[in-house]
């Protein structure tokens, strides 16, 4: 849904709406920064949101060519168990003989698969579905919102294992859970912030112009409610793959022979004695991980929010 | 002369004292504390097959016959008091025990022991573990009066008394079968055991209690046996590290390396073993779905399997790889393993049998093959199948794995609602040498899950069960060895299980039995201070 936005004329939208989109600020004093130009801005203003995007860059880059970076297949057990790092094998290898370098690899694959596929599904539809109903209001936004308050009344952790144990064991599967997880706050935090836009100035302009509900909706609303998304969709990326190796960790994510960090993590708790590297690596990408797209995410939230880019000049 | 002397009174002194102990009164009182490694689920031991079910229930009902606990390798009388047999070998007269009640207080009679036969004999009632070994030799069962029970055998079958004795063929109450019309529930776990049905909480605790009315005076010595599921084996080795649970003899047996750091944690408080467990590690193609329908198929994954390497990374090292019968178990019954790692397959290196598998794979799938593989999450399966489907990769068939809770994958394994296995373990039920076959390899076998039918294992499984002479038996098995590995069965041996087990020092009177499903009663067991 998200992705049919229209995007034409939204900067001078959002600008009207005063939640200006990314570093709406920035160019004009990022051309004094040489040819690196928002980077170099960005870098000098937002220092741990670059350690962060430099982070997830890494993410990204193993992420989508994990083939060639890894050094061997994820999956074949062909050398010897329990090997610590060396020259050889950086990270050591498994109790199956499995070199954990080339798994925390491709695990950086699955973790921003399921992430990105399922923050981009439950923000989404979250989104839509808080937009919808708050521009509507009435008993349609009363009762959607009983709705929200029942899904968000449940632990995430025993929803998403309980909707795991019904669907079965998948990577589709993992991320239609945590899509289910996502959608409540999306559509919580997206219907306060329509709820603020539907009684602009603009949008009673195009009602009056007799424009219809739904191009209301998608032109003038859920545009601007574009640097809100971004800042969830950031944020809670971390959060999918922070849950989608905890479903794997508990044996109910991903199946077991994915290499999902989870999954590693659970292999290595049962050698920590024998072989610590077996937890300490994927613990360590998990870590990072989140670590990256947390410090990314508040970055792009402090360059959303109105209040602090003032700060910032 | 003197110091002699002194010598002489001390080793005196040592030599008493180690008698003493040697001789030591058994202490009646406290709880058992020992774990089971999934939820049993149905609790019927005549229609299940799992031995966390086995477990659940050994101390809850007699059979007719039953290991020494004493002495596990020799069968004694347990509700028969003893037995005769005629002189053709064909004729076996139990004389029960007289004065014997059930848990709920009814009298046990020859009525209790006939309903069992006939519930597990019946060709309607699939039993898997004790039917399976008693329909093709038993061709009748009476109650000849309240107290003796006659079974007529169809040939002088040698391990007739090793099945009666089996855990599995445990005597059921007949008013209990008449009320509930199974066993499957708590409520219907009313045995002549040393100990009775308590509690049981799904996925949590078993607890059975004292028989205060048990037929052997002044047994059991214990109060109670608890019984924790216990399903991950890092919780399991937590508990056993901790203290927590006294015991662990059956399955899964520890790894050599859980095995050291359990003796780093308790020292000398713990007895650490290795045992072998009377089990084979087996991997299971559905022989009517295909890619496995196709014999080519099947044999592609007995040569790509690399057994040794299964052994060395799954098992460390505790196992016997290839082996169809264990020779340690099976003694001269077992093909010669010199001859079994010769055979295309099992021999080492495996270059030119994984060439061959690839060929066999190539030629009907060009693209190779993606299959499903059903796994229980139990013991260390998991890890079992990875390693598993990492080898057959090599040869063009791609796995996914796809796991069940234990009782769940005993369930769609019975069904026959999967195409491949590549980790179920059997353990024996006896040592007989024929058990594996009656078991896994026969048309009507309990485990045949793969649907697998070969006249010439029928024939020889059945001749193997009738002939009485030792060498010409060992020729049948040896044929039938030789058969199954060269062939495409549905069940592809992997290895023999060994492994390690414990017992806490304070456990005392407790011996390991030649079967993971025997001796698990309790009923000498007790407890030092």
């Amino acid at each position: 849904m998200a992705g049919s936005i229209p995007v034409s004329g939204m900067p001078d939208v959002a600008e009207r709406a005063g939640v200006a989109v990314g570093v709406a600020g920035a160019p004009a004093t990022a051309r004094s920064w040489g040819p690196l130009g928002h980077v170099g801005w960005f870098v000098a203003h937002q220092p741990l949101g670059a350690a962060g995007a430099l982070i997830v860059t890494v993410l990204i880059v193993a992420a989508v060519f994990a083939p060639a970076l890894a050094p061997h297949g994820p999956k074949d057990a062909a050398f010897a168990p329990y090997l610590p790092p060396s020259s050889e094998f950086l990270m050591g290898t498994d109790h199956l003989g499995r070199d954990m370098l080339s798994r925390v690899v491709w695990g950086a694959r699955l973790s921003l698969y399921v992430g990105l596929s399922a923050v981009l599904l439950g923000i989404s539809l979250g989104a839509l579905w808080g937009i919808v109903t708050a521009y509507f209001g009435g008993v349609t936004d009363s009762s959607s919102q009983r709705v929200v308050d029942s899904l968000m009344a449940l632990p995430p952790i025993v929803l998403a294992l309980a909707l795991m144990a019904a669907l079965g064991q998948s990577v589709t599967n993992v991320i239609i859970a945590l899509s289910v997880l996502l959608i409540p706050t999306a559509a919580r935090t997206m219907r306060s912030v329509a709820l603020s836009i539907k009684e602009m100035p603009y949008v009673e302009s195009a009602r009056a112009a007799g424009a219809a509900e739904w191009r209301i909706i998608f032109r003038h609303v859920v545009p601007n409610t574009l640097a809100t998304y971004i800042v969830m969709f950031t944020v809670n990326i971390a959060y999918a793959i922070v849950v989608e190796a905890s479903l794997s960790f508990l044996g109910l994510g991903a199946p077991p022979d994915e290499p999902s960090w989870g999954s590693m993590l659970t292999a290595g708790t049962q050698a920590l004695e024998t072989a610590p590297w077996m937890v300490f690596f994927p613990g360590l990408a998990i870590s990072l991980t989140v670590f990256g797209l947390n410090l990314l995410g508040d970055s792009i939230r402090d360059l959303t929010d109105p209040r602090l880019r003032g700060g910032l000049g | 002369m003197r110091r002699l002397s002194v010598l002489i009174a001390i080793l005196t002194t040592l030599a008493l004292a180690s008698g003493a102990g040697a001789q030591e009164k058994p202490r009646s009182g406290g709880i058992l504390n020992w774990y089971v490694y999934g939820d049993p689920g149905r609790l019927d031991i005549h229609l299940e097959s799992p031995l966390s079910v086995q477990q659940a229930l050994a101390g809850i009902y007699s059979g007719l016959l039953h290991r020494d606990p004493d002495d596990p390798s020799k069968i004694i009388g347990d509700l028969a008091e003893r037995w005769t047999v005629s002189g053709d070998g064909k004729v076996y007269t139990f004389h029960l025990r007289k004065g014997v009640k059930w848990h709920d207080g009814q009298p046990f009679t020859s009525a209790d022991v006939k309903a069992t036969f006939d519930r597990v004999l019946s060709p309607t009632v699939k039993s898997p573990r004790c039917g399976s070994m008693l329909k093709p030799v038993v061709a009748s069962a009476e109650a000849v009066d309240p107290h003796t029970f006659q079974v007529a055998l169809k040939f002088p079958a040698a391990p007739f008394l090793e099945y009666t004795a089996s855990a599995w063929c445990r005597i059921a109450a007949k008013h209990v079968l008449d009320k509930y019309g199974d066993l499957s529930k708590p409520e219907a776990q009313i045995g002549t055991g040393p100990f009775k049905f308590k509690r049981y909480e799904r996925g949590s605790v078993i607890e059975w209690e004292k028989n205060k009315d048990y037929f052997l005076p002044g047994l059991p010595y214990l109060d109670g046996v608890k019984q924790y599921v216990l399903v991950g084996f890092p919780t399991q080795l937590a508990a056993a590290k901790a203290g927590r649970v006294m015991l662990w003899d059956t399955w899964p047996p520890m790894k050599k390396t859980d095995a050291d750091e359990l003796r780093r944690a308790r020292g000398d408080a713990v007895d650490i073993s290795q045992n072998s467990i009377n089990t084979i590690f087996l991997a299971f193609m559905h022989t009517q779905k295909p890619p496995f329908d196709n014999p080519d198929m099947r044999r592609a994954v007995h040569l790509a399997l690399d057994r040794q390497e299964i052994v060395a990374k799954a098992l460390e090292g505790a196992g016997i790889p290839c082996a169809v019968l264990d020779p340690k178990l099976s003694g001269p019954y077992a093909l010669p393993l010199e001859e079994v790692n010769k055979l295309p397959g099992c021999r080492q290196p495996k270059d030119q049998d994984i060439a061959e598998a690839k060929r066999l794979v190539e030629k009907h799938y060009p693209n190779g093959v993606d299959v499903e593989a059903a796994v229980r999450s139990v013991g260390n399966y998991v890890d079992r199948a990875q390693l598993i489907l990492s080898q057959l990769r090599k040869v063009g068939i791609r796995g996914t794995i796809k796991t069940y809770e234990s009782a769940a994958g005993f369930a769609v394994f019975g069904k026959g609602d999967f195409v491949f296995l590549p980790t179920q373990d059997r353990a024996m039920v006896t040592v007989d040498p024929g058990d594996l076959f009656s078991l896994v390899y026969t048309t009507d076998a309990g485990s045949n899950w793969g649907k697998w039918t070969d006249t010439k294992a029928d024939e020889l499984t059945a001749q193997g069960l009738r002939e009485a002479n030792p060498e010409k038996r060992k020729q049948i098995y040896w044929e039938l060895q030789r058969h199954l590995l060269s062939g495409a069965p549905s069940a592809i041996p992997v290895a023999w299980v060994e492994g390690y087990h414990f017992v806490d020092r304070k456990v005392r009177g407790y011996r390991f039995a030649p079967t993971v499903y025997d001796n698990n009663t309790f009923m000498k067991v007790w407890l030092a201070p």
